[in-house]
């Protein structure tokens, strides 16, 4: 009986999680109305300097060691805002590029195509990522680098600001967006 | 006969080609329906016949409805090729992960009935249930968290199936838990709840394609000048 109790409300929890999950795709949407109000400014030269090995070697020559595991767990910590904030433009860029795949011009589909798998696969480098940046804020002598993170969210700038040329030749970088 | 008109939807709209399985699927439903209630008409009613017959639909019910939940993954590797590896990866795992679920739930609550063809249905249907509903789950969580669009299609039949299959979950612990075939309550409860999902579908399926999202109004230059002064500077390196 109390097995049968308990399967049933796994059910119903099977249930709720499966509308949740099911209702976030009706607040990408909304997100996706007024996409600039959720992205947030990334400065890629100050993350490649906080996972930055040599910065952190200085550091720790440099420092005395409880002085520099508590900087360092501080520049992790800011590390994982960085790949976070990253994570989530990519996100919402990624529904952006969805839509430029269906254009006409070819060009314009091919970069925005280009755009979809740059932020998958910055989506998937930060789903590894933060979780090595916490390891890294237990442990702070282990050495993390996610310096991919930094490329592939240069490269997916770069493709932002094709895509925007090719889809709005007119009205500058900001209309990509 | 819900479905009935599904399938003609889905013919008349020529969806057969993108869900071919899906299709596979509400046709089968169509057609054992029609041998069931044939059968219940019969002097056989509902006897031993009716549930070997039973039964065996639910097995090829249940395979088809794996293909189907094959098919929406497969929706997505071909939507976003970058995926493929990883959603494999995700897929597998799921199974890996879910099957070792089912095995243990199948141990810790094995079926009690003294009716050897009512404990493999139900027991197999308990431990397939868990197996689709983690399935979906996965699915619906792995979109969200790459924030990939759906389909509006492909939403329909997920969301339809996944409401099925943990509805599925809780009836088929019951019939375990009671050991017995025909229960009114729990019967009615299941058909109530396979009707909402049939009317998901045709929802989903009958309404015209969402187009994808699509950024008539740019939004105001000032609120992208940071973004913008990033990219000015990535530009002319």
């Amino acid at each position: 009986m109390t097995t049968t109790i308990i399967l049933v409300l796994v059910s119903l929890l099977a249930l709720v999680c499966l509308l949740w999950l099911a209702k976030g795709r009706t607040v990408s949407a909304n997100v996706l109305q007024n996409p600039t109000e959720h992205m947030r400014a990334v400065d890629v030269e100050a993350f490649r300097n906080l996972v930055d090995p040599d910065e952190e070697e200085f550091l720790r020559t440099n420092l005395s060691p409880p002085e520099f595991r508590r900087i360092q767990r501080e520049r992790l910590r800011a590390a994982v805002e960085y790949v976070s904030c990253a994570a989530q433009n990519a996100a919402i860029l990624l529904r952006v590029a969805d839509a430029g795949r269906r254009s006409s011009d070819p060009a314009t589909a091919e970069a925005a195509e280009k755009l979809v798998d740059n932020a998958i696969r910055l989506r998937l480098y930060a789903s590894l990522a933060i979780p090595r940046l916490y390891l890294g804020m237990i442990l702070p002598g282990a050495h993390i680098s996610p310096v991919r993170i930094a490329e592939s969210y240069e490269q997916m700038t770069r493709l932002v600001v094709l895509l925007g040329c090719l889809q709005y030749p007119t009205r500058g970088i900001s209309s990509a967006l | 006969m819900l479905l009935a008109i599904l399938v003609f939807v889905m013919v008349r709209r020529r969806l057969y080609r993108q869900f071919p399985m899906f299709f596979l699927y509400t046709a089968f439903e169509v057609l054992q329906f029609g041998l069931l209630f044939g059968i219940s008409l019969s002097p056989i009613h509902f006897g031993p016949d009716y549930v070997r017959a039973y039964s065996v639909g639910l097995g090829f019910s249940t395979v088809i409805r794996f293909a189907v939940i094959n098919e929406l993954y497969r929706h997505f590797w071909r939507r976003y090729p970058a995926l493929d590896g990883p959603g494999r990866y995700v897929f597998l795992g799921s199974i890996v992960v879910l099957l070792l679920i089912a095995a243990i739930v199948g141990i810790s609550a094995p079926a009690t009935s003294t009716k050897f063809l009512f404990n493999v249905t139900y027991a197999l249907d308990r431990a397939v249930s868990v197996l689709q509903c983690g399935l979906l789950i996965s699915l619906f969580a792995f979109s969200r968290y790459f924030a990939l669009s759906w389909r509006s299609h492909a939403f329909g039949i997920a969301l339809g199936l996944g409401i099925f299959a943990s509805v599925e979950l809780a009836t088929s612990s019951v019939w375990l838990h009671l050991g017995d075939f025909g229960n009114r309550a729990v019967n009615l409860f299941t058909m109530a709840t396979y009707h909402l999902c049939v009317l998901i579908w045709m929802f989903y399926l009958i309404r015209p394609e969402e187009p994808t999202s699509h950024f008539s109004n740019p939004p105001p230059k000032h609120d992208l000048e940071i973004w913008n002064n990033e990219l000015q500077r990535l530009v002319q390196r």
